[in-house]
């Protein structure tokens, strides 16, 4: 178990956290590598559907940011 | 400087180390450098009197190690001759430098830090990190104080007379950043003589430090400094009672002013521009961003000592009065980009290109980049996929360009660095092949990959692997999005026909355009009719008439008198707005909406006013000046109460123009009077920027300035048949009697009770009841409703100057739409399926942006369904969302675009 | 002879204020030349941390 490292599926808002996520790589800030982002226009847009859709497809988890 | 891709080798590299100016003392940084990571351009420059190389000719390592062969050392300062029709001056100010003049041991102590080098403390891309450490050793600090007025309204050696404006309000935000920032509980204290938080808002925050944060505002004088064995400075002052006091502090910041640097001073010069006597660029009230020379605008801090959005404010306005001297030469020699018409995709098998970018070594460092080009193509769709060192560099575009013709690719895939800055350019490529721009996706690998992940080569390579394959799977599902052009109405509608709604019609017509003019009374000039003098002593009557005259006579401009706004219809490019007069009801179509509604005195209720004849308010004064009322030769003492009705719980706002109103007046009434006996009872003086000058010239000439106990009160009653006005002050902390023969209310100036002109435009209201701006710092005269722009005193409290200035600027900004005659509405807007739809009427109340209305119920097709224009859809998705039938989608960003994207998660 | 206005503009100083006068005044048609003395644009506010009142990011 202790090697398990979940897969984290980010849901960034383009005008704030999307770009949050950018300086973090200017500022070159590490952090682990098994997030995927997708990024969409506003937190708003976030439905229901897309939660159980990334558990469904094999996330562990789901964040939604902005 | 082309070639240079920013990956920070040479700097890496570099061997010498000097003084980091953008961050004060505080920091070092190489000869070879940017300034700041979000630089613009990012584009690392070598520091000449630094270099080794240039300086002792031995060294290049910068040159060996930099990918792109972008270092140039014999490039050299090049005259160039430019011809242009007209020059905006905007250098600005800088800092005042408290280690020329070292009255507070700033050359000697670490821990005593200007205000500048305080900010770069607390920024996380900073010295420290964000960490609020004092510098000499690092240590968390206890204690920080601010002195204000550091090298502002002192008339000392080497000090500035004037106010530099800006100063109480950042250390008050500094203060309460600071507090934020400690993470074992702070005291932070501001030294201070007066709190000038004048700006829109400004008052509401310092209230906020005070009562929320817990800020301690210390009214007093600063003797002297004295370090002590610990690090920390010992602050020795006298109170406001006259008393010496002393206390320690970890940090000492110095609340430093502005003042016009020296090559500023050079340039004026250069430029034949007056300077006055502090070298700011001499203007006038009625005309504030023009300067003496023809041609040549100014605007900023180099005109006064001013904060961020009067500086926006006025950069919009000189942009405004160049273009209204060069209208006639409009869009001559711009230059406009030519696109082939768009080729038709629809029913083709998705062809996808993929294209992977190194970034010289910052991908490629990390991402096993032939790798990812190896995995991508056997991924559906795929048709292609490639390398290439840089993707943005102009020959890696024309190389795009051409494969998309030869593959005869119909989606793109690019994957780089962040499409927030590089989308566009990507997009502009595929718009120069015939493709839709909207068959495009952008996959993030260097910011959000190979930056972050840098330790990890494999894992960094697996993910990069995912982003694209996501992408691909999205891209696969895109298809043209349509961009509607809308054609924009060329005609204004300016509300209000004061001074500012007078001068935004005005900067229309000399820049071609038509304008309309409502105003609800009988006659043009509004509150500029009442005022004697602005403060810089003109005549506002004379300006004024001339304004109104100058309007009148223009053919451009249609006035509409003792007419009022019935309703309004419409968006921006293409409004109708019906407007009532006693006789006729008229509709007029417009593309844009300035907003010069204007606000009022206020009546106060106390005081004896509307009581007693000798208590009047301010303009009433103006009116008895103006009107040489005999009433003023037989007065021999005048009491002045300031804030009346202004920075009260019910009115928090400071009204900003009163203090210096007062003064004016009490001058005027001294030089027609000079025994006149005159008192000006006062909270904080307020006489901002080069107004300051007015306030110690009040006070040279025995003119009485009382500051009294806001808590305890003012109380006036008769004595007999005279006036009496008690109150405490707060020097001499006893109550105190004046008997004036005249008493004159500063009220506060307030909006309209009502406004329905907000409900009409769809644009907001702050607490205060005036009309909010899109941003308070980056768009002070843009309202959130595209297409409606404010300016004057609608938008909040100020004096004549910044009407003027912000009328220019909001004529100018209305212009920005006007000029490009169309605009083309982005294709990432939503759309309704009416046969799904519910009639629910979630998404109309739901958009923030007014997108979403029910259609007609008279109408033939799909009555009381719902629908979205596309012109006010800023594809926010929040309507699709909440939309419980599923009828909404959103172009760009549907759902099963999003569902592929996740459903590519794992392979 | 008349001469002809040149529909060009020289902003001088690319802190925000010459920034915005040279964006409003290339968006109401007229070319730019924005000069700037150091080597990037930005000028003191980029060396803020935050403004007021809203604390946004400087930046």
């Amino acid at each position: 178990m202790s090697d398990w490292e979940p897969k984290i599926i980010a849901f960034l808002c383009n005008s704030c956290s999307y770009g949050a996520a950018d300086l973090a790589g200017v500022g070159r800030m590490q952090y682990p590598a098994n997030i995927r982002v997708i990024r969409i226009p506003c937190a708003g847009r976030m439905s229901p559907k897309f939660v159980l859709s990334a558990l469904r497809e094999g996330a562990d988890g789901v964040w939604v940011s902005g | 400087m082309d070639k240079c891709i920013a990956c920070g080798a040479c700097t890496a590299k570099c061997p010498k180390k000097v003084v980091n100016e953008f961050d004060g003392r505080l920091s070092k940084r190489k000869a070879v450098y940017v300034d700041y990571a979000q630089a613009v351009p990012l584009k690392y420059a070598i520091d000449d009197s630094q270099c080794f190389f240039l300086t002792k000719g031995k060294c290049k390592k910068c040159e060996t190690v930099c990918p792109t062969g972008a270092i140039n050392y014999d490039d050299t300062a090049q005259d160039l001759s430019i011809n242009v029709g007209a020059v905006i001056f905007s250098s600005g100010c800088k800092p005042y430098d408290p280690s020329t003049h070292d009255v507070y041991g700033y050359n000697s102590s670490k821990n005593i830090v200007t205000s500048l080098e305080f900010e770069r403390i607390l920024s996380s891309s900073g010295p420290f990190g964000g960490h609020l450490v004092r510098p000499s050793d690092n240590k968390e600090p206890k204690k920080i104080a601010w002195l204000q007025c550091v090298g502002s309204r002192d008339v000392h050696i080497g000090a500035k007379g004037y106010c530099s404006s800006v100063c109480c309000t950042y250390a008050v935000k500094e203060a309460m950043l600071a507090k934020e920032h400690a993470k074992n509980g702070l005291d932070a204290a501001v030294f201070y003589m007066d709190i000038r938080t004048h700006g829109k808002e400004f008052e509401q925050y310092y209230n906020r430090a005070k009562d929320e944060f817990g800020v301690r505002f210390v009214k007093s004088k600063i003797t002297n400094i004295v370090p002590t064995e610990d690090g920390n400075q010992l602050l020795r002052y006298i109170d406001e009672s006259g008393n010496l006091a002393e206390e320690e502090f970890d940090i000492v910041v110095l609340s430093v002013g502005l003042e016009v640097g020296q090559s500023a001073i050079k340039l004026a010069d250069k430029l034949g521009t007056k300077l006055d006597k502090y070298n700011f660029v001499s203007t006038s009230s009625f005309s504030p961003v023009s300067t003496t020379k023809p041609g040549v605008y100014t605007c900023g801090a180099i005109e006064a000592p001013k904060d961020i959005p009067s500086s926006v404010i006025e950069a919009s306005a000189s942009a405004g009065s160049a273009g209204s001297a060069l209208s006639e030469s409009r869009w001559t020699l711009t230059k406009t980009k030519e696109t082939p018409s768009e080729l038709d995709i629809r029913g083709e098998r998705p062809r996808i290109g993929v294209f992977i970018c190194c970034c010289g070594t910052n991908i490629a460092g990390v991402v096993d980049v032939p790798g990812v080009v190896e995995y991508v193509k056997d991924l559906p769709y795929v048709t292609f996929s490639d390398q290439g060192l840089f993707s943005c560099s102009q020959d890696a575009l024309n190389n795009l360009a051409a494969t998309i013709e030869k593959q005869k690719l119909n989606r793109v895939v690019v994957a780089a660095c962040t499409p927030k800055t590089h989308e566009p350019l990507f997009q502009e490529t595929l718009g120069t092949t015939g493709l839709n721009k909207y068959v495009f996706e952008m996959v993030n690998i260097r910011n959000q990959c190979s930056w972050v992940h840098k330790d990890n080569h494999e894992l960094a390579t697996e993910k990069a692997k995912d982003l694209v394959r996501m992408a691909v799977e999205k891209v696969a599902l895109m298809g043209p999005l349509k961009e509607v052009e809308l054609e924009i109405n060329q005609t204004a509608l300016v509300i209000g026909g004061g001074i500012a709604g007078l001068q935004s019609a005005k900067t229309l017509s000399e820049q071609g355009y038509h304008a309309h003019i409502i105003e609800r009374e009988e006659r043009l000039g509004g509150k500029g009719l009442s005022i004697h003098e602005t403060w810089m002593g003109e005549n506002v009557a004379e300006n004024v008439d001339q304004l109104i005259t100058a309007v009148e006579n223009d053919d451009n401009i249609e006035v509409h008198k003792a007419s009022e706004i019935k309703h309004v219809d419409g968006f921006v490019g293409n409004f109708t707005t019906t407007i009532q007069s006693s006789d006729a009801t008229v509709d007029i179509e417009h593309g844009v909406t300035i907003i010069a509604s204007g606000a009022n005195e206020l009546k106060p209720d106390q005081y004896l006013y509307s009581e007693d004849d000798r208590v009047m308010t301010g303009l009433e004064l103006d009116r008895k000046i103006i009107t040489g009322d005999a009433s003023i030769e037989d007065t021999q003492t005048v009491v002045f109460i300031q804030c009346v009705g202004s920075r009260i719980p019910e009115r928090p706002y400071c009204s900003k123009v009163c203090c210096t109103h007062s003064i004016k007046n009490a001058l005027t009434l001294k030089k027609g009077k000079p025994d006149m006996e005159i008192y000006i009872l006062y909270r904080d003086m307020r006489t901002y920027g080069l107004r300051e000058d007015l306030y110690r010239e009040a006070r040279e000439k025995g003119i009485k300035f009382l500051r009294y106990n806001f808590t305890k009160g003012i109380e006036v009653d008769y004595d007999g048949d005279d006036l009496q006005v008690d109150f405490t002050d707060t020097v001499m902390r006893r109550k105190m009697s004046i008997r004036p023969d005249m008493l004159v209310l500063a009220t506060a100036i307030i909006p309209p009770q009502k406004n329905p002109l907000a409900q009409m435009y769809k644009v907001t209201l702050n607490n205060d009841g005036f009309f909010m701006e899109a941003h308070a710092k980056l768009r002070p005269v843009d309202c959130s409703t595209d297409g409606v722009f404010l300016c004057g005193l609608s938008h909040g409290p100020k004096p004549i100057d910044e009407s003027v200035s912000q009328a220019i600027a909001a004529a100018t900004r209305a212009v920005t739409l006007l000029a490009r005659k169309t605009i083309s509405i982005s294709g990432t807007v939503a759309e309704v399926n009416p046969k799904d739809c519910s009639e629910c009427g979630g998404c109309v109340s739901i958009c923030p942006y007014s997108a979403p209305s029910l259609i007609e119920e008279s109408a033939r097709f799909f009555p009381g369904r719902a629908q979205i224009n596309p012109a006010l859809c800023k594809g926010c998705g929040l309507c699709v969302a909440s939309c419980r039938s599923g009828a909404i989608r959103l172009h760009g960003f549907d759902n099963d675009q999003i569902l592929s994207q996740i459903a590519a998660i794992s392979e | 002879m008349t001469l002809e206005k040149i529909g060009a503009v020289m902003v001088v100083g690319g802190g925000i204020t010459g920034m915005q006068a040279a964006l409003d005044a290339a968006n109401t048609g007229y070319y730019v030349y924005l000069v700037e003395r150091s080597p990037s644009i930005g000028g003191l506010m980029a060396q803020l941390d935050k403004t007021f009142p809203t604390n946004d990011c400087a930046m």
